[in-house]
């Protein structure tokens, strides 16, 4: 069990040329919330809402400013990235980390700790959206955006997670990648009873999920399931950029 | 006779378990320490009696020939000019390279200068590691050279390794491509503590669809310093490319000058060179597969210098 207790993140205001600005900016905003074992769960929200940064707190990327993280009883919030890996918890980037010289394979041994042959075999056929040819190749900036999505994905499965978190994983992915990946992501969940936390605005993902969390504004806005979401959704759907543009239509934006 | 020393030595800048099988040349502190011919690949001492001439007869496939060096007499200073002569359509791997055993205070060094003579159509993958090693307080020095002529649709592929231990290196590598071939460059280089290592290269494509490119990897730590140079001249139509990165821990520094000169209208040349520390995104990575700050750092440098 995953618990948010009063979960808050902030960081030093930019600097906007106003005569007293804030201090702080709060990206995440007192945020308490449950994962129970083995659910599925997304967060979606407009841009900019801090879903991926509550993520990255529960990771450890960031640090929080105020609250708590507890995980099967115990406080993890002071734990560094690693201790919270090897509690169990996993983070797949949205955009990866590209590497020189590192390849699928020591990325894929370092997550199995071990780089026996048949266990990589056995990884790669589970997850099944990799070939054989791929283990070689280095995680560089030759990989096209969809190859690296899967060596991720891989790599976060590898580590057969408690609670495995994806950040937005169909960036890159072509659209008929999405279902098979959900597939995955389900049956990962239901075989090995895997918390999944996905971040994500893609409509397949979000009616996958159990649960969904809504992020407004650094805070939950709603929690439950896809269809009462709806009309909150659709109030979303209309132009979150109107502070940059501040009403002037002089390109003729259509949104 | 080698001794442990020299076995481990050899080991390092080799991979060498012991006197390796094929043609060899083992030199130690200055003077000849075992030699095997072929009937392929003959190799005998030049004229100047300061280094040995290779000659690799035409159409030779799949052989290879060793040419360590051993440094563990301190105060000595050993140079040698070495002369290779690929034969035509030959495919031939060429292991060199220098390993320091330093005992005492005085310091030890090695200028080995290697020309290569690569003939039509022939294919030579060259290896040459540097290493030093032992307790003494005096300084290694290490400075390679090597020439490369190539004539005309030939391959070279030359990796150049030194990872650590060596307190001052100064490698020049000259190279002219001919017609068609093609010449491969990756050096890799790792420096610590006080350590320096420069590197200047001039190559030249010289013919028409000549190809070549060039990777520099540097991880400076400590208080370390490494410059690389690199002058690419295009001469005829033809396609080059340097790709200098340079990870810098601790008080490193470093400069990485790459330099294209096109005196030809149908020369393409690229260059992408980078400078930093290492990337945050990678450390959040393998620390999000469970291995520590430190753990992490080391997988990171080893993929970069493999």
């Amino acid at each position: 069990m995953l618990q948010l207790q009063n979960v808050t993140f902030q960081v030093p205001a930019l600097d906007t040329g106003e005569q007293e600005p804030p201090a702080e900016q709060t990206i995440i905003n007192d945020v308490s919330f449950t994962f129970e074992p083995g659910g599925f769960y997304a967060i979606t929200g407009p841009n900019g809402s801090g879903k991926t940064t509550l993520a990255k707190l529960i990771m450890g990327i960031n640090a929080l400013t105020s609250g708590k993280i507890m995980f099967n009883g115990t406080d993890i919030s002071s734990l560094p990235i690693n201790e919270r890996s090897n509690a169990g918890i996993v983070y797949g980037f949205q955009h990866p980390a590209r590497f020189k010289g590192t390849t699928f394979r020591d990325l894929l041994s370092i997550s199995l700790g071990s780089d026996d042959e048949e266990k990589l075999v056995n990884i790669i056929s589970r997850v099944g959206v990799c070939s054989m040819d791929f283990l070689d190749k280095p995680v560089d900036s030759k990989l096209s955006g969809g190859e690296i999505k899967k060596i991720e994905l891989a790599t976060v499965i590898a580590r057969n997670p408690k609670v495995a978190i994806y950040d937005e994983p169909d960036t890159g992915i072509d659209l008929w990648t999405i279902g098979p990946m959900v597939d995955l992501l389900k049956r990962e969940q239901k075989e090995n009873n895997t918390t999944t936390i996905v971040v994500s605005h893609n409509k397949t993902f979000l009616e996958a999920a159990d649960t969904l969390l809504l992020i407004k504004k650094g805070k939950i806005a709603y929690t439950g399931d896809l269809a009462g979401a709806m009309p909150m959704l659709d109030d979303l759907s209309v132009c979150t950029f109107d502070e940059l543009c501040q009403g002037e239509d002089d390109a003729q934006c259509y949104r | 006779m080698l001794n442990a020393i020299d076995k481990k030595v050899l080991k390092e800048v080799a991979d060498l378990e012991g006197i390796p099988k094929g043609a060899y040349n083992i030199r130690k502190n200055g003077k000849l320490e075992g030699r095997e011919v072929s009937a392929n690949i003959n190799i005998e001492t030049n004229e100047k009696g300061d280094g040995i001439i290779i000659d690799i007869k035409p159409g030779t496939v799949n052989e290879s020939v060793h040419i360590p060096v051993i440094l563990s007499q301190a105060g000595l200073h050993d140079v040698v000019y070495n002369t290779f002569i690929i034969g035509e359509g030959s495919d031939v791997t060429i292991v060199a390279g220098c390993g320091i055993h330093c005992g005492g205070d005085a310091s030890e060094g090695h200028s080995g200068i290697h020309e290569f003579h690569i003939k039509a159509g022939a294919k030579v993958k060259y290896v040459e590691k540097h290493i030093a090693i032992g307790e003494g307080s005096g300084k290694r020095i290490l400075n390679p050279t090597t020439k490369v002529f190539m004539e005309e649709n030939a391959q070279a592929q030359m990796e150049l390794t030194q990872l650590g231990g060596v307190d001052e290196a100064k490698r020049v590598n000259e190279a002219t491509i001919g017609a068609g071939s093609v010449l491969l460059i990756t050096e890799r280089v790792m420096t610590e503590k006080e350590q320096s290592a420069e590197s200047k290269n001039e190559i030249t494509l010289a013919g028409t669809d000549s190809k070549t490119n060039i990777v520099s990897r540097s991880v400076i730590k400590g208080s370390s310093s490494q410059d690389f140079y690199v002058n690419l001249t295009a001469k005829a139509r033809c396609y080059g490319h340097i790709e200098c990165d340079a990870i810098i821990m601790d008080n490193g520094i470093n400069q990485t000058i790459p330099a294209l000169r096109a005196l030809h209208p149908d020369a393409e040349l690229t260059h992408e060179a980078s400078i930093g520390k290492i990337a945050n995104d990678q450390l959040m990575k393998l620390m999000s597969l469970g291995l520590d700050y430190d753990q992490a750092v080391n997988r990171i440098i080893q993929g970069f210098l493999r």
